[in-house]
């Protein structure tokens, strides 16, 4: 369902990315791993849209989308998170999930200007969906609370369940699980394959191997910005040059 | 008190509401740090003026050179005044709005206050350079004789209508989707770029809709001073309309109306006084009254940074009372 | 023909006038983040102590120290009392921007009933001519150009081969591996400020000694030319910016001999949006400055 052709991405003489192709099967969760520095995160970026590519090619449900600002690609539901808090820190919980949702009439210059009437079915249907998100995650009590001042774990949950109301049919997650309590881990887990049940394609870049392990249908290894096996994870740990590289890297 | 005077504090003041509303509209809740606004204003001053006013080669005039004199009744020259700014702000736009960090973007824009002004200053036969234009005609001068209280009266309800219009439209943008979408830019543009907000578009709409509102105002004040040179609008008047969002609270129209009543109206008011009664040289008070907004902007920026009227926490019907009163301060 | 080689000949001089303000202006940004607006204020402020040393009958060349002196300390208490305590407050880089302008109007404006409006110049006389080829310079501004040369490399020799200078450079380019280094950081952005002070006040003291006569508005149109030079060097690039303030002086020179001389920030200007548009990093990149957003 996405498809990275041979991604390259060079910045002040640094190879980040140096091509890399990759083939993400649909309603699977496929895990990103690789020791630190290994360009993952850039791969993420410029797979959703945020670094440019400096060469190579990215498909997504057969179109190319790689010449595609990142807005683009979200509307065509390939949506990310962030591996850093990227939460709306002044708008609450509920307001967070409401800014993702893409069909509203009011949220236009014209829609706004034409008052309340004009949108106010929509918004109260967004907001019953956004509350149902709430509330299956747990979060209802914080609905109108700011995000800002939410846990780390939360703040997770908050950008997984805005991604969500983008109806996304790819979810590229940047590390999820980093700076979550436990527990909060073990919800995201949950969560996850849930998700996967309901058919969602999932990309994730995670450290935890273990989680790995438990989430991921198959993982791609990626070091010093080139792509080093893939697979899965008990096939991995056979293979020696993967090995090394955790160790080395 | 006679009437003009509280003419003269009425319309500033609503001219100084609705500068305050669009600058609010573009900083406040779209985050767009607009350095620059105070020529939007000027060109919709100058469209206003030279629409209205006859040919520079007609009798009285000539002692001006500029462009235009097509002696349009009014509204035009005032929906003329807001057309300018809002023109204006497409290229300016599209050269600042990009990828630069935020305080880049504003250097940018202040310099080109700086230098607009410059130019302006010493191109004589575009807007009559440094002695700029005068024997500005006013609105509806035709029809009600200018020297008398009711003219007074038909341009502080004509302000009125104007700043009704404003609240309106900046009421409308705020309170809806399409506001929460903007401030969420403002938030963290990066992440809502992630959720297919498209920012540039947005920027640039709040760009010329603040540029079209800032022009009005400008084509409103120049109707009722009858003159307009570049000593009007030197790049510090947009640090005051800055201190009056800083002071009155940003993101929120009510904050902002609250800003322009204290800062720019209220510091006129306080310099008037003083002259009156004879506190301090007179000389010296026009450049305390700027020594003391810049204390404002520190003072609040250090002790209260949110204003004296913060963004409102939106609470939907049949939500549970919020968990953490705190509130998250902007920096 | 020899309009332009005289128009050369002074944009030997406007290179060497902007080349001290820009640097110092741009190893301010560089090593403490801080885009001081309040700059030109500064150079105008110390112009002005130039001014009334000059009418006790100094010459103008001594003057310069005193300005240089006080620049340092200005800029010096200035950081100390208002823009680190901003910053450690944790101001975004926007609040700063504001507090550096509403600092600069503060200055302008307490220094206005002091100084008066009118302008004034120095007392100094410009020299005989010196001719080279078409080139015609007076003695003031021959010795301007070798007074910026020498500063440049005192620069030069201060950040290649000082520890104080490596340690400006390791503070500018990772402030917190510098510490973690050992690096006293603190001592450091002191020692800047007060360098890079004096190179305000040198160059306010120059660039008013280069202008017919000055007032306190000066500050402005000085602030943009080092702000322009800065920005087309690289932000934070000091070598950047001498090679932006030779670009800007030699342009600017020689428009105001193909056009007018009243656009000279003008041009300064519109180079500053060229860069803005076409290469926003400047000439010497450097990260952090113009990254994209986010």
């Amino acid at each position: 369902m996405l498809v990275a052709q041979d991604v390259h991405r060079h910045f002040e003489g640094m190879h980040a990315v140096d091509g890399v192709s990759l083939d993400v099967p649909r309603g699977q969760i496929t895990g990103l791993i690789g020791p630190n520095g290994a360009g993952k995160s850039t791969f993420m970026a410029v797979v959703a849209g945020t670094l440019p590519a400096s060469a190579g090619r990215i498909f997504f449900e057969g179109a190319d989308i790689t010449r595609l600002p990142a807005y683009r690609r979200a509307r065509l539901g390939l949506v990310r998170t962030f591996q850093l808090p990227s939460e709306f820190a002044r708008l609450t919980v509920l307001e967070n999930l409401l800014v993702a949702a893409p069909h509203n009439r009011g949220d236009s210059l014209f829609g706004a200007l034409m008052g309340r009437r004009y949108w106010r079915e929509d918004e109260e249907r967004l907001v019953t969906e956004a509350r149902g998100l709430l509330k299956r995650f747990g979060m209802s009590a914080k609905e109108s609370d700011y995000a800002g001042l939410m846990s780390g774990g939360q703040k997770r949950l908050i950008e997984i369940m805005r991604a969500l109301m983008l109806h996304p049919r790819c979810l590229l997650l940047d590390e999820p699980m980093s700076g979550v309590h436990p527990r909060v881990v073990e919800q995201i887990r949950y969560y996850l394959q849930s998700l996967r049940a309901e058919g969602l394609t999932i990309l994730m870049v995670e450290h935890e191997l273990h989680l790995v392990e438990q989430l991921c249908d198959s993982v791609f290894v990626m070091a010093q910005g080139k792509l080093i096996g893939s697979g899965t994870m008990a096939g991995l740990r056979r293979q020696r040059e993967i090995v090394d590289a955790y160790l080395v890297g | 008190m006679n009437t003009y005077y509280a003419a003269n504090l009425l319309i500033y003041a609503g001219v100084d509401i609705i500068a305050v509303l669009a600058l609010n509209l573009q900083f406040g809740v779209s985050g767009i740090v607009n350095f620059s606004f105070i020529v939007f204003q000027a060109a919709g001053a100058y469209a206003a003026a030279v629409l209205s006013m006859p040919p520079h080669t007609a009798a009285d005039y000539s002692f001006q050179v500029y462009i235009g004199g097509y002696q349009l009744p009014f509204p035009i020259p005032w929906i003329g005044g807001a057309l300018a700014g809002a023109l204006l702000a497409i290229p300016v736009g599209l050269v600042v709005l990009r990828k630069l960090r935020s305080d880049y973007q504003a250097i940018a824009l202040l310099v080109t206050s700086i230098i607009a002004n410059t130019v302006i200053n010493n191109a004589r036969p575009f807007l009559n350079g440094a002695a700029g234009l005068a024997l500005v005609p006013q609105p509806l001068q035709d029809q009600v004789d200018t020297n008398t209280d009711s003219y007074l009266y038909l341009y502080i309800a004509l302000t009125a209508v104007c700043v009704g219009l404003v609240w309106f439209v900046a009421a409308r943008i705020v309170n809806s989707p399409y506001g929460r979408t903007l401030r969420a830019m403002r938030e963290h543009e990066l992440a809502a770029t992630a959720l297919g907000k498209n920012p540039v578009a947005l920027k640039m709409t709040m760009f010329i809709v603040g540029g079209a509102i800032a022009g009005l105002s400008g084509a409103i004040l120049v109707g009722f001073l009858t003159v307009w040179a570049p000593s009007t609008w030197l790049y510090p008047e947009t640090i005051i309309l800055f201190a009056a969002l800083i002071v009155g609270g940003r993101g929120n129209n009510l904050g902002a109306i609250l800003g322009a009543l204290l800062v720019p109206v209220g510091f006129e008011e306080v310099t008037r006084l003083m002259i009156r009664l004879n506190i301090g040289p007179p000389n010296l008070i026009p450049a305390l009254e700027w020594v003391v907004i810049g204390l404002f902007i520190l003072g609040f920026l250090w002790f209260r940074p949110e204003g004296v009227r913060p963004e409102q926490r939106h609470v939907f019907e049949g939500s549970p009372h919020p968990e953490i009163e705190d509130r998250v301060v902007a920096a | 023909m020899s309009i332009f080689a005289a128009a050369f000949g002074f944009g030997l001089v406007s290179m060497s006038v902007i080349a001290l303000a820009a640097v110092g202006f741009t190893m301010q940004f560089g090593i403490t983040n801080m885009i001081n607006l309040a700059y030109g204020q500064v150079m105008i402020s110390s112009a002005y102590v130039a001014y009334y040393v000059n009418r006790a009958g100094v010459t103008i060349w001594i003057g310069m120290i005193a300005g240089a002196a006080f620049g340092a300390v200005f800029s010096f208490l200035l950081n100390r009392l208002i823009y680190a305590p901003f910053q450690r407050k944790g101001t975004s880089h926007l609040g700063m921007v504001i507090v550096s302008l509403a600092v600069s109007l503060m200055i302008a404006n307490l220094l206005l009933p002091i100084v008066g409006y009118f302008s004034v110049s120095y007392q100094e006389h410009a020299g005989s001519l010196v001719r080279l080829g078409d080139i015609v310079l007076t003695n003031n501004q021959i010795a301007i150009i070798a007074l910026s040369v020498v500063v440049m490399l005192g620069i030069h020799a201060l950040l290649r081969y000082t520890r104080l200078g490596k340690a400006m450079r390791a503070t500018a380019a990772n402030p917190t591996l510098a510490r973690n280094c050992g690096i006293p950081t603190q001592r450091v952005i002191d020692m800047v400020w007060l360098i890079t002070g004096a190179l305000c006040g040198l160059a306010g003291v120059v660039a008013a000694l280069n202008s017919d006569s000055f007032v306190i508005a000066s500050g402005a149109g000085f602030l943009v030319t080092a702000l322009a030079a800065a920005v087309l060097g690289g932000a934070g690039q000091p070598y950047g910016a001498m090679i932006g303030a030779v670009i800007i002086g030699l342009v600017t020179e020689l428009s105001a001999a193909a056009w007018s001389p009243e656009y000279k920030e003008v041009v300064a200007f519109g180079i500053l949006v060229l860069v803005m548009v076409l290469r926003p990093q400047g000439l010497l990149a450097k990260r952090g400055a113009l990254a994209a957003a986010g």
